[in-house]
């Protein structure tokens, strides 16, 4: 008997990591992937701009691969609506994709700041392979980049800009840079570190017009002044792709809400990725996770569930880390948890920076933030997603740690962390070569 | 499949095994190549060694956007340099905190069990660390629990 018809809906992250899994679970059903957007990976697309890499490294799966997947595809069209009661997708050339299961995995948009002049040929998102085709196209040595957005996705593509502008000039309306990524302490610290690199910051400022200007853009702000920007770079947020899904009864809020096995309000749709609201594993709360890591663990559980397996998901740990000109900044899980019992240091020396968060014994969120030839003598990094993924007992050390901020290696050695976690899987079996 | 068994007890603290496996990472004798990690603990009268344990998940494969690690013939989870584009998501998935990031070669990377001949297992003096048939297990925790004590009480002494 043939197995079920998958129907695979977008081809980022989430959407390939399920089809592979699918295989690899030995699923042989039909799979139909239908995507606005060829395969790729969003997240490397600031390598494409630092020119480390070339535009078909940004492919995660040739023509070929997904042949031998055995996968039909119809790539460059957009799903436009949802009958779950017929169990079909419409498409926008008005065809209909049936299925016995779908996956909706259609990531999210980035937002254009409603600024007049924001529309420009020369202000640019950077969030999708066009996106960075045209900034790639447009940035020059001697550039001056104007920066529209603090946040993790601009630190993303801030070595980039560096490398290939003349010039950069970083503007936030929120009073600090990384306002979801790091603390106050975190961001002044990074601040500091970019200025005297030559970076200019302008945090609390609101751009309230853009206009031509010469051949370049004059961006005005709120307080009157301005700045010419040779190019304008936007990244003032993101939102999940889910508009189309309206009148479908698929249960939404932020994103679609889905269950421990990924599963909509309808028994034969799943989500995952940047769409999905799922449940975060340190807080139980259901949250929109817009990373890489819960793109790719969200993907493989819902294939795996479809596969017919019973796999439940112990939920999505939030983490990031960026570089910034040779700052290393990561963290995990609530760092920024106003209730949690914290443990924060400095090594003004190193610009180093610690943050641990405690509920009781248990380590909820963590900040590190250390100069790039530091961070990678110790663990730590690693380590402290270790700490917050496994839960153990902290609660003994927490005076070890509010002593020597910077040892966790001990903890995390003498916790039995690594007991802990040798036997975790995400999908309840042993990863096969990918 | 064979895995690094590691003794702690065993270990004197000498380095060899960082000096051993930064010269087959990099080539030169410089420890912060070395992805073998020697820990002091109980404050600094024992170490051990604590490397990559080729965990089952593979959490740094399965998190690599552009699937830049792969599984090697003796079963080490192994970085392509040609694919790696550096961007780090390795390291924090990792939650043993045992792939790192090279700033020279802008590349991850982690122990590849020196295609089946480990180098660090050869340079130990007091084979603290074997290359033996069997499965990966928390080698350090009991160790480093029973060490902790001085750690935990000797701060007061010491400040
Ligand atoms: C510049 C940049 C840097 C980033 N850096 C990091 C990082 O360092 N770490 C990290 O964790 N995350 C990072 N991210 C975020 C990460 O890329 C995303 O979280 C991840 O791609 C989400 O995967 P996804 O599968 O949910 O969505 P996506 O990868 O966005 O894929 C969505 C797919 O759905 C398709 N689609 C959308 N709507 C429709 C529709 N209606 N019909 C059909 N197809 C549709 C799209 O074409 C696409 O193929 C970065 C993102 C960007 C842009």
């Amino acid at each position: 008997m043939a197995g079920k018809r998958h129907v695979i809906l977008g081809s980022g992250t989430a959407g390939l990591n399920a089809i592979r899994t699918l295989r690899q679970l030995g699923d042989d059903g039909p799979i139909v992937l239908v995507s606005a957007e060829a395969p790729y990976s969003r997240m490397v697309l600031p390598y494409y701009l630092a020119r480390r890499i070339t535009e078909p490294h940004v492919t995660t799966a040739t023509g070929r691969q997904l042949d031998e997947w055995g996968v039909e595809r119809q790539i460059g069209r957009r799903a436009e609506g949802l009958d779950t009661q017929a169990a079909k997708l419409r498409l926008d050339n008005g065809e209909d994709v049936a299925y016995d299961d779908l996956l909706i995995a259609t990531g999210s948009s980035a937002l254009r700041p409603p600024i007049p002049g924001a529309e420009h040929a020369r202000c640019f998102n950077f969030w999708t392979l066009d996106d960075a085709k045209g900034v790639s196209k447009t940035i020059s040595p001697d550039a001056h980049v104007v920066m529209v957005g603090a946040g993790f996705i601009s630190f993303t593509i801030l070595n980039g800009i560096l490398e290939r502008a003349g010039r950069l000039t970083i503007v936030e309306v929120a009073p600090r840079i990384l306002p979801r990524m790091i603390d106050d302490a975190g961001a002044a610290l990074v601040t500091d570190w970019l200025i005297e690199r030559g970076v200019t910051i302008r945090a609390g400022a609101e751009i309230t017009r853009i206009a031509e200007q010469g051949q370049g853009l004059r961006l005005t702000f709120a307080e009157g002044d301005s700045i010419d920007a040779d190019l304008v770079l936007m990244a003032t947020g993101i939102r999940p792709n889910l508009g189309w899904l309206d009148g479908s009864g698929i249960e939404t809020n932020q994103g679609i809400l889905v269950d421990e096995y990924l599963r909509s309000n309808v028994d034969n749709v799943y989500a995952a990725g940047d769409v999905a609201e799922g449940r975060n594993r340190v807080t139980g709360a259901r949250e929109v996770h817009a990373i890489e890591p819960t793109a790719m663990e969200h993907g493989r559980i819902a294939a795996a569930n479809m596969a017919g397996k019973k796999i439940a998901y112990p939920g999505s740990l939030l983490m990031n880390i960026v570089s910034a000109a040779g700052l290393d900044m990561a963290s995990f899980g609530s760092w920024d948890d106003d209730g949690a019992e914290v443990i924060a240091a400095q090594a003004p020396a190193r610009r180093a920076y610690r943050k641990y968060l405690f509920r009781g014994g248990r380590m909820v969120g963590a900040i590190l933030i250390e100069s790039a030839g530091e961070t990678w003598s110790g663990n730590d990094v690693g380590m402290l997603k270790g700490l917050v993924q496994s839960g153990v007992d902290l609660s003994a050390w927490k005076s070890h740690l509010a002593e020597r901020p910077f040892e966790i290696k001990k903890p995390y050695l003498a916790t039995g962390t690594t007991a802990r976690l040798l036997p975790e899987t995400i999908i309840g079996q042993p990863s096969p070569a990918m | 499949m064979k895995v690094l068994s590691i003794s702690p007890e065993r270990c004197t603290g000498c380095m060899r095994c960082e000096l051993a496996c930064a010269y087959m990472q990099s080539g030169a004798y410089q420890p912060a190549k070395s992805v073998i990690r020697v820990a002091p603990l109980e404050m600094h009268t024992s170490y051990a060694p604590f490397t990559c344990f080729q965990c089952d998940e593979g959490w740094c494969m399965t998190a690599c956007p552009v699937d830049a690690i792969a599984i090697s013939a003796v079963g080490a989870k192994i970085v392509s340099d040609d694919q790696c584009v550096g961007c780090k998501l390795c390291t924090i998935a990792c939650p043993y905190g045992t792939i790192f990031y090279d700033e020279d070669t802008h590349k991850a990377t982690k122990c590849d069990l020196c295609g089946g001949d480990p180098a660090c297992v050869e340079a130990c003096p007091t084979q603290a660390i074997e290359w033996v048939e069997g499965d990966a297990a928390d080698w350090l925790g009991e160790f480093a629990a029973r060490r902790a004590g001085t750690d935990l009480t000797g701060l007061a002494a010491v400040e």
